[in-house]
């Protein structure tokens, strides 16, 4: 009997959350815009200190093991906000890259990188957030949030140049500095 | 009405499955077998089953146990080419997106091995519902594999979800239907394989089971041959001040 109500709990949770899928994605077709201004700004040097091991060690130094505990759990928990962000830029990038896979071949191709880069730093983001709540029950174990933060130069890389490609008026100043 | 052989239950026995057939020639004749063989050959195979078990049901001269063979026969060949379509959808789905294709077959490969033992475990504990073994088991096995079909099911609308790919209409309604007629059949099959229900009881679960897959058909229908509202995939362009965000952020990086 208990796996009886165990098996139609789990049946009835599955299927409330199919029917809610698909109840979400039509009004999701029937939305559709909006998008670009769900992406947050990410602040990448203070996201750059906290996952640098340097500065980790060097609070490991200077600080008693209690302290350095209380502190790394601080910066822990920053780093999770911040891998979150750039999960959740990351999804609304693979929706806007999708999106742009209409055009010419060039502005597809870049579309279709930037999709690639984004599903790698959402997957990443996903690890690295599951080994920073690990690091917080064991906050001396190693860092987790370095390819989050390589994914998301990438990222601004292909998205620059889609954006580039889909409005050529917009300053990008950093290419002719390059 | 609600009674074994009424109307009703003939109907939904029966209807679903003629229904089916005619969405194979369908799918035949607007050239969808390419993009969907395998899910072709289960309508087709799955219908046949259907239709040969409620002869066998009617028919005085099938014996009771070859009644139940042609039970178990029908069973186990619909679970594997049930879960031959969930292979067929998860690979439309994922393969533009080669960078997290081979994480999605890990990722299932690992569950679907779970959701066996998971299966194996709740077929062990479940005390069964019948004098007659082979009755009781083709429940456990119905029981089992649609523990594990809704486990890969709503992994798959996970993943997907989380990844925000997008699906093509006629794969979600393949996997949409898959899925509700999974997880109603779980539950039924639950009750009746560990709940002792009375006869009465079964006739009413078999009824909705039916009732479901009925409705499960007519949902394939309409996402395959029913056209998707069209809406202009229009470019979401990147605003500007987005652009510039990035550039100071770029910058930065570039020239600390």
């Amino acid at each position: 009997m208990t796996i009886a109500i165990l098996l139609v709990i789990a049946a009835a949770l599955a299927l409330a959350f199919i029917l809610g899928i698909t109840v979400a994605r039509s009004l999701q077709i029937s939305s559709g815009s909006g998008l670009a201004g769900q992406i947050q700004p990410l602040d990448i040097e203070a996201f750059r200190n906290l996952v640098d091991p340097r500065e980790d060690e060097y609070l490991r130094r200077r600080l008693t093991a209690a302290e350095f505990r209380l502190v790394r759990r601080e910066r822990l928990r920053a780093m999770a906000s911040y891998v979150q962000v750039a999960g959740r830029n990351a999804a609304v990038l693979v929706r806007m890259g999708q999106a742009a896979m209409t055009g010419d071949s060039q502005t597809t191709e870049a579309a279709r990188r930037l999709v690639d880069s984004a599903l790698m730093l959402r997957r990443n983001a996903a690890f690295a957030l599951l080994r920073i709540y690990i690091a917080l029950a064991w906050p001396n174990s190693g860092l987790a949030a370095l390819p989050v933060l390589q994914g998301y130069e990438r990222l601004n890389g292909a998205a620059m140049l889609l954006g580039r490609l889909q409005n050529p008026a917009a300053p990008v100043r950093i290419s002719a500095q390059l | 009405m609600l009674q074994a052989h009424s109307f009703l239950w003939n109907y939904f026995w029966v209807a679903p499955n003629l229904f089916l057939l005619v969405l194979a020639i369908l799918i035949w004749k607007r050239d969808l077998r390419r993009q969907f063989p395998i899910f072709l050959a289960f309508t087709i195979l799955s219908a046949a089953g259907q239709l040969a078990l409620f002869s066998a049901d009617v028919s005085p001269s099938v014996t009771p146990e070859n009644f139940w063979r042609i039970d178990w026969a029908t069973l186990l060949i619909e679970s594997f080419f049930k879960f031959l379509v969930i292979g067929e959808i998860f690979s439309r789905v994922l393969k533009p997106y080669p960078s997290i294709s081979r994480l999605g077959r890990i990722l299932v490969s690992g569950l679907g091995g779970a959701l066996v033992l998971a299966a194996v475990l709740a077929a062990a504990y479940s005390r069964g519902d019948g004098a007659f073994q082979v009755i009781s088991g083709a429940h456990l096995l119905d029981q089992a594999t649609f523990m594990i079909e809704v486990g890969v099911v709503v992994f798959l609308f996970l993943f997907v979800a989380y990844f925000r790919l997008t699906w093509d209409r006629p794969s979600y309604g393949v996997l949409l239907g898959l899925g509700i007629s999974a997880c109603v059949h779980l539950a039924t099959w639950a009750v009746m394989t560990n709940a002792a229900p009375t006869a009465h009881q079964r006739v009413l679960l078999d009824l909705l089971n039916m009732a479901t897959y009925h409705a499960c058909v007519l949902v394939w229908f309409y996402y395959l041959l029913v056209p998707g509202k069209v809406v202009a995939k229009s470019p979401v362009p990147l605003l500007e001040n987005t652009l510039d965000v990035w550039n100071r952020e770029l910058e930065r990086l570039v020239h600390p």
